[in-house]
């Protein structure tokens, strides 16, 4: 029988990925929900969810009960989808329906082209009535296109329509609010994200995921050669994920819900589900970008050791899914440790941090960069060194920019800057009221 | 043993059928919800939650001109971003120290130095100013 062209070896693995990794990140993301929960719990000094188990109030599965609470997010998702969907009366009745729906679909789209087993020889693979493919070395990822990593920044930079939409469709005055501040700080990152991911594709020179992991297993982790394009995609893609320290636009002291005030049921659900779907996506990219994907030094086993890309065994591809798996997972857990520590920042701050920090930063980067490329200097230590020089320079350099002292054409009546007539403007602590409240020990003078 | 992506179109069919597979998922989960659970209705319970106040108006209003301003910057660096992906793919492949390599650079720091006026004109007019 005559198989059609575009059946390859690789469009069958890759769709049993796609089949795969789609309904991990899915479980995932309701696992993260339990994870973060029990995380905070401990960070906390308190338990945590430990009562749902698995025994569905069956006699007969009994053993399964508690399960350190393990089947707390099935249960968490039955109940979301039996709870009433309630749609308020002055809302955009569509843009309501549609809006959860298109914050959900880019996380879940963007994890496609990560490499998670690198390449694999497939041996000969079926196709039913048509008849079998012959092995062939395949890519071990959702899909091996040329465009690579710009496919992710296209995929990542739709998920800011769910949100705007999500908070203008709900005609409520916070919501509204929440959906602009998310709006305004997701366009902000990205632009901080791609900068710092032109860094390293600099560096490398390829687009394609498992370009950047062999140029690591050969030179390197990028980690060292660019930390700071490393630390600022980290920040960008915490912030891109409206992750905390940069949640604003949920939050609960100003904005009651945020965009997703209104919502109810699976639609809200949609929106937790998302951000988590997106942590999971960042965190792989990161494992792969800057910490060497499922690579790991192992240099003094041989060259052709399990992690190897030259090793294109079965046991190779398992051992490398779980290295890059592990990673990910570190990474999860590195994110959730970094709600739990550190306050949310002030939305002013979110935004002077993008703009007049992120951005420059991040140009500068870029500009050393190609210049080091130029003359042909991308070994480690050269990099390295480049690196922790700009680190003292933007160190010297950021607290020197000019302050724009106040915007004389559009004053703000009642801010910091033009306050209103008669009214006092606190800008520190004018007197010693908070020192003297407190239980004083000895004497409050010296 | 190197593996390269494919240019071929059938490559990209992986990516069609994550998408159908993720609108899929975006909708049924908003259908079923909406046909599996209870209704209830009220006209208390239809206002929009403002904090527990009853509603002033609605919030079709007139918002701040800084977010406007931020978009339209944004659009300034985000298309110089997608034109620059292309140069950073080729130029590391150039020989280093080359005459075309420098023609390559210059060319790049001017498209960057029009996008570092851009950048310090809405610093001077305090468009990332946020008080």
């Amino acid at each position: 029988m005559h198989i059609p062209e575009f059946l390859t070896s690789q469009l069958l693995v890759s769709v049993a990925v796609l089949l795969v990794v789609f309904h991990v990140i899915l479980g995932g993301a309701g696992m993260c929900i339990y994870l973060e929960r029990k995380i905070s719990a401990y960070i906390q000094d308190r338990i945590g969810p430990n009562r749902v188990g698995f025994d569905f109030g069956l006699p007969f599965l009994a053993f399964l009960k508690g399960m350190w609470g393990l089947g707390q997010f099935l249960a968490d998702g039955l109940k979301l989808f039996l709870k009433e969907d309630y749609t308020p009366a002055r809302v955009d009745k569509i843009l309501f329906a549609l809006a959860p729906a298109l914050v959900v679909i880019p996380p879940l789209v963007t994890f496609a082209i990560i490499p998670w087993g690198g390449s694999w020889e497939a041996p000969w693979l079926p196709i039913p009535f048509l008849g079998w493919l012959p092995p062939a070395v395949v890519l071990v990822a959702g899909a091996n296109i040329s465009v690579g990593m710009v496919y992710v920044l296209a995929a990542a930079s739709l998920g800011v329509y769910g949100i705007t939409l999500g908070g203008w469709a709900s005609n409520n005055k916070y919501s509204f609010f929440g959906g602009l501040r998310a709006t305004a700080q997701m366009i902000s990152y990205e632009i901080p994200m791609g900068l710092s991911l032109l860094a390293v594709l600099l560096t490398i020179g390829s687009l394609l995921p498992e370009q950047i992991i062999r140029w690591q297993y050969q030179h390197g982790w990028l980690i060292l050669s660019q930390p700071i394009a490393a630390a600022l995609f980290y920040v960008t893609a915490l912030a891109e994920g409206n992750r905390a320290p940069f949640d604003n636009a949920e939050c609960e002291q100003e904005l009651v819900g945020g965009f997703h005030t209104e919502f109810s049921s699976m639609r809200f659900a949609l929106y937790p589900l998302a951000e988590y779907a997106h942590l999971i996506t960042g965190s792989a990219l990161f494992a792969m970008i800057f910490l060497g994907g499922y690579h790991l030094p192992l240099g003094f086993l041989g060259s052709n050791h399990l992690l190897s890309p030259e090793n294109v065994t079965t046991l190779g591809m398992i051992a490398k899914i779980a290295v890059f798996g592990g990673k990910t997972f570190l990474l999860i857990c590195f994110g959730m440790l970094i709600r739990w520590t550190i306050p949310r920042l002030r939305y002013d701050q979110v935004m002077t941090t993008g703009w007049q920090g992120a951005i420059p930063i991040s140009l500068f980067v870029v500009i050393v960069t190609s210049v080091m490329v130029y003359f042909g200097q991308t070994s480690l230590l050269a990099l390295l060194g480049a690196n922790v020089a700009m680190f003292f320079v933007i160190l010297i350099a950021l607290p020197l920019m000019p302050k724009t002292a106040s915007n004389a054409r559009i004053p703000l009546y009642g801010s910091r800057y033009s306050p209103m007539e008669g009214e006092r403007v606190l800008t520190g602590p004018t007197n010693a009221t908070a020192l003297e409240d407190r239980p004083v020990q000895g004497t409050l003078a010296s | 043993m190197m593996l390269l992506a494919t240019k071929d179109l059938s490559s990209y069919l992986p990516i069609l059928l994550i998408i159908l597979m993720a609108v899929s998922f975006g909708a049924i989960n908003v259908i079923g919800s909406l046909v599996l659970g209870p209704k209830r209705d009220g006209t208390t319970k239809a206002q929009s939650y403002e904090s527990g106040m009853n509603p002033v108006g609605t919030a079709r209003k007139r918002f701040n001109v800084r977010f406007y301003l931020i978009a339209m910057v944004f659009l300034v660096f985000d298309v110089e971003i997608v034109f620059l992906y292309p140069w950073a793919t080729t130029f590391p492949n150039i020989a280093p120290m080359s005459h075309e390599g420098l023609i390559w650079l210059g060319r790049i720091f001017f498209f960057l130095l029009t996008t570092v006026v851009a950048y310090i004109y809405g610093y001077r007019k305090g468009v990332f100013r946020f008080d």
